[in-house]
């Protein structure tokens, strides 16, 4: 019920602020305690660390995870799906010696799984939750099964292959701007942003994304075709991982069967929610979510900055996920 | 005075559903509660049955002031609402239902289920009614459900019981039955509100009346003091305007906008009629008549076996096809159907040029923005700022906003499915003129009402539905509030099979 007493401009805005915007005033918060720990957190270095850190592990996937969570549904197979398409990647690079190859190899294979998972959700009436819960431990079994605990290596860790150097520079090259390094990761990450931003606020796609995500049946009768706007939200993101895939190999080189992408759909879905996102569908913004993203990585550099035993690192990330999510969830019931 | 309401006031955001109401039942009486929807009945009795404290406003049960949390501080002072939708839970048994958040417990703090059949069995044998407590209420027909609703409140023998269109489920051998038990338990001074667009029910079964319009009381007295036009001139306040409708010109043109052939799906049967351009046709029936099912089948919502054919050819299944082939529908319950709650107005309106038109790669907002200005004056559709969300607009605004989508997306067959539905005497009105004005530029309309009042008003001609079929179409000159409750109760179907 709407408040009838009258307020100033300026209240307004503030409410607004921390209501609407919830994700700036964390952001803000969040770079003042930073800077406050790590006088070194402007330095170029360590910003563009935070950014190419981002793009090749959690970055690009809570993008798509951003359109899925806006469409209602969730994905909890990113990791594993990262997994699994990195240590078959190494292989087919190792075999083939193209990167490009195994780009559009990566890439397709995403696909192929973020369709089959946005089939099993929109045609096979699956919740979410489950069917790529399923998907997310096939995909790990599948993935440990051919590596049998040993690490997929490119080019068996000889850096003398012909290969081996190129697929290095995919994540730790760049272009110079202005005499900074930007790298390609960071290129990526914000021209993926900007596209996504786009899509979801410009497109007939983002549109039915929101519509399905308010409400399936109302979406149903204006029109829109719930069941593809579903596949096509799993698929995007199975893509993502897929780049992603690419771009993690080779910041890591050697992955890991078991391990590799572990965390990466929950620090997604907590980026999103950071970004301030209606857990429940319908609302949220690209932006918020490439804010969520940094504010994790900054999270994290700075605790390592402020020397923070690793193992607890988790447990603040976690704190700071409840606080603004309950900023969020403030605002739904004020609705 | 079982119970008083003084003053009430309740406020839906910027919209005052209840404005300073008294409002009284005494023991021993039948009180209709009177009004169009919209015009806060069950709002009013929302507040007297604790579902929501007014906002202002005070609460007299037998003389004492209270104020109730929740339904079911109300219920401990004897109050029950039996809403309109049936609120059981359909997997749980009908005993379970009865009990639901007041069960009977044994000694060893464990559920004593044989009391509780037993005592539901009771009630049901009070009631007359054939009910198997042990039976899962998904097993039950409609008109059982809406007993065991009823036999909720008596089984807690409530002294106030407020019944929110509790008939319109039930057939004529059911209402006579629970009209009994009315009166059987008014005998005993059990105070009733009843709440009811059946005239004639009204005047069977109520002693007193209370009359409400856009929130506000009208008026007030004995059931026995007035008859049936005061009563309606009391309820919409518009006695001019019914003339108006009355002399209205129909628009029908000559050419068949819509054919459907032999059209079967999940409970219809054979439906077989045409459309002509410009032509109002409507559809009613009681509950469960396939009204609601040929809406959908209609606008592809549920698939149908049989044709239905515009411009010659026969449009496939499903929403998209009819889309493309120009027919679209303004679903009921436009709360759950209609309106996308998280998305701007501007969204709303656009999502069907979106998905009809849209030939562009990227959205441009300046057009969007263009085209919601002019459907804001054609429709005069009350909004502040377009960027808004929908949700900040009253009902009938929405309403408009829906119809203005699919003026957008160019579609000439226009399904209105219960579009008056928790909609305001005033917004009610435009919407018959709107449909009017549609037809005149050639459009069909079709729709789907279970309110006489407004079929009586803007329709050519009115389809009654019966169990499925169609019992009845009728011209414009037949349609009266007698023949659409003659077929729609199965008149002729019935008299065949007695023949």
């Amino acid at each position: 019920m709407p408040n009838k007493r009258q307020q100033t401009d300026a209240g307004i805005f503030i409410k607004k602020l921390f209501t609407q915007y919830s994700y700036i005033v964390s952001f803000v918060l969040i770079i003042i305690i930073a800077m406050a720990v790590n006088p070194n957190f402007f330095r170029w270095r360590n910003i563009s660390n935070i950014f190419t850190q981002s793009a090749t592990t959690t970055g690009l996937i809570a993008l798509g995870m951003t359109m899925i969570i806006c469409a209602g549904q969730i994905d909890i197979s990113v990791g594993s799906q990262v997994a699994l398409i990195s240590g078959f990647g190494i292989e087919l690079l190792n075999r083939t010696e193209s990167i490009w190859l195994m780009l559009l190899f990566c890439v397709a294979m995403g696909g192929v799984i973020g369709t089959f998972n946005g089939l099993l959700v929109a045609k096979g009436r699956m919740p979410a939750m489950i069917a790529t819960l399923a998907v997310q431990t096939s995909a790990r079994a599948i993935i440990n099964h051919f590596g049998q605990g040993g690490p997929f290596t490119v080019a068996g860790g000889n850096a003398n292959a012909p290969f081996y150097e190129s697929f290095r520079m995919v994540s730790s090259g760049g272009i110079s701007v202005f005499g900074n390094r930007v790298s390609y990761p960071m290129i990526i990450f914000i021209f993926m942003s900007v596209v996504f931003g786009v899509i979801m606020r410009r497109t007939k796609l983002g549109k039915h994304i929101y519509a399905v995500g308010s409400n399936e049946v109302s979406a149903r009768m204006a029109g829109v075709n719930v069941d593809r706007t579903k596949i096509m939200v799993f698929a995007i993101t199975g893509l993502l991982c897929g780049l992603t895939s690419w771009l993690y190999s080779s910041r890591l080189m050697a992955v890991a069967a078991a391990n590799a992408g572990n965390q990466f759909e929950m620090d997604a879905i907590a980026a999103v929610a950071i970004g301030g996102a209606s857990m429940s569908g319908g609302r949220g913004k690209i932006i918020g979510t490439f804010l969520g993203v940094l504010m994790f990585k900054i999270i994290n550099n700075t605790l390592v900055a402020a020397n923070v035993p690793t193992f607890l690192t988790g447990a603040i990330s976690g704190a700071i996920i409840i606080v603004a999510v309950l900023l969020q969830s403030q605002r739904d019931k004020r609705k | 005075m079982l119970a008083e309401l003084k003053e009430i006031v309740v406020d839906f955001g910027p919209v005052r559903a209840v404005d300073h109401v008294n409002f009284s039942v005494r023991p021993g009486e039948i009180h209709a509660l009177l009004g169009e929807n919209g015009a806060g009945k069950s709002t009013l009795m929302n507040v007297l049955a604790g579902t929501f404290p007014p906002d202002s406003g005070s609460i007299y049960v037998k003389g004492e002031p209270v104020r109730f949390s929740s339904a079911k501080s109300a219920m401990d002072k004897g109050i029950r609402l039996i809403h309109q939708e049936l609120n059981l839970c359909n997997d749980l048994k009908v005993y379970e239902n009865l009990y639901l958040a007041q069960e009977i417990k044994g000694k060893s703090g464990l559920l004593d289920s044989h009391q509780m059949i037993e005592c539901a069995q009771r009630v049901f044998e009070t009631m007359g009614a054939n009910i198997d407590p042990k039976a899962p209420v998904s097993s039950l027909q409609t008109a059982e459900k809406q007993l065991v609703e009823i036999a909720r409140a008596l089984l807690f023998s409530c002294e106030i019981i407020i019944m929110d269109e509790p008939t319109t489920a039930l057939s004529g051998r059911d209402i006579k039955n629970l009209f009994n038990i009315m009166r059987t338990l008014k005998a005993r001074g059990v105070g009733f509100v009843y709440i009811s667009h059946k005239m004639p029910e009204i005047f069977e079964v109520c002693d007193t009346f209370t009359v409400l319009r856009d929130g506000k009381w009208i008026a007030d007295g004995n059931i026995a003091d007035v008859n049936e036009k005061q009563i309606s001139e009391m309820m919409t306040g518009k006695a001019l305007l019914e003339s108006d409708f009355a002399s209205r010109k129909s628009n029908v043109q000559p050419e068949i906008a819509l054919s459907v052939n032999n059209l079967n799906s999940d409970g219809i049967k054979d439906i077989s009629f045409e459309l002509k351009k410009g032509e109002i046709l409507s559809v009613t029936g009681l509950h469960g008549s396939g009204r609601d099912q040929l809406a959908d089948a209609l606008f592809g919502v549920q698939s149908y076996t049989g044709e239905v054919i515009k411009d010659g050819k026969q449009i496939k299944g499903g929403i998209e096809s009819h889309l493309k082939a120009g027919i679209a529908m303004v679903p009921r319950n436009r709360k759950e159907r209609g309106i996308l709650n998280d998305l701007s107005i501007l969204d709303n309106l656009s999502m069907g040029f979106f998905n009809t038109k849209l030939k562009s790669l990227l959205i441009s907002p300046k057009k969007e923005r263009g085209r919601f200005r002019r459907r804001q004056q054609d429709l005069s559709i009350r909004a502040d700022r377009p960027s808004n969300p929908i949700t900040s607009l009253s009902g009938g605004n929405q309403q408009k906003v829906i119809l203005g989508r699919w003026l957008e997306a160019d579609a000439d067959i226009l399904l209105f499915d219960n579009p008056t539905q928790g909609i305001d005497v005033g917004t009610k009105y435009e919407i018959y003129k709107l449909m009017l004005s549609l037809s005149a530029q050639g459009k069909s309309i079709i729709m789907f009402s279970s309110e006489f009042a407004e079929i009586m008003k803007v329709s050519d001609r009115c389809i009654v539905m019966f169990r499925g079929e169609i019992n009845r179409i009728l011209n414009r000159d037949e349609i009266s509030e007698e023949s659409l409750m003659y077929y729609s109760t199965g008149a002729i179907i019935e008299e065949k099979q007695h023949a």
